[in-house]
């Protein structure tokens, strides 16, 4: 139970903070003389990285929540896990595709690979059906 | 049950992204290399480009013929800019 506690405070916790990062830059792009080198897009793709930050806020929140409670987290374990094996899988295509391999570089694989092995933490470290912890 | 089918499929993504290298479309090798691989690119560095015909952002046609002996510059790229 604990590690689970710790897993879903700590990635809840990261995914806030970039989650409001990624909100802000949406003002940061829109703000007059201001540009937001880190993040190579323009409007439309600004008004995506604001959605993401939205729905990472939501999901930071959520993991939060479970890390006070872990018994009652099992739903979020699973979604989260699933989450993050379509995280490692976008991932991987883009390293096969080369157009994100020109930028990012061996960084693609080897976040697929740490969000692969999240997700079977996230998987195994979850309680079962009676909220039990394995 | 979902446990062990999702760490099954996890393994076996895992053990894929560590092969993506060793696979035929994730091997990245050298210029010649992937000219090589590409059965129509016959000509080599040096060598004048066969004919052909592309039309420019009008729809008029631009026959690379039409070059000759004038510098020409060939660029492959996306027009949309998100």
């Amino acid at each position: 139970m604990r590690a689970y506690k710790w897993l879903c405070g700590t990635f809840g916790g990261l995914q806030l903070v970039a989650g409001f990062v990624l909100f802000a830059s949406f003002f940061r792009f829109h703000a007059p003389g201001s540009e937001v080198a880190e993040i190579p897009t323009g409007p439309i793709g600004f008004y995506f990285v604001a959605f993401a930050g939205c729905a990472l806020i939501g999901w930071g929140g959520a993991l939060l929540a479970v890390a006070r409670q872990p018994a009652s987290g099992r739903a979020i374990g699973t979604t989260t896990s699933l989450a993050l094996v379509l995280m490692a899988v976008y991932r991987m295509l883009g390293w096969l595709m080369g157009d994100y391999y020109v930028f990012a570089g061996e960084l693609l694989r080897f976040e697929a690979g740490l969000f692969l092995a999240l997700a079977a933490a996230f998987l195994w470290l979850r309680p079962n059906a009676s909220g039990e912890f394995v | 049950m979902l446990r062990w089918l999702g760490t099954v499929v996890i393994a076996l993504l895992f053990a894929l992204n560590l092969l993506l290298p060793l696979t035929p479309i994730g091997r990245r090798g050298t210029e010649a290399a992937l000219r090589s691989d590409l059965p129509d690119a016959v000509v080599a560095t040096g060598e004048p480009l066969p004919d052909f015909t592309l039309e420019d952002l009008d729809g008029a046609k631009v026959r690379l013929a039409d070059f000759r002996g004038h510098p020409a510059l060939i660029t492959f790229e996306r027009s949309v800019d998100w």
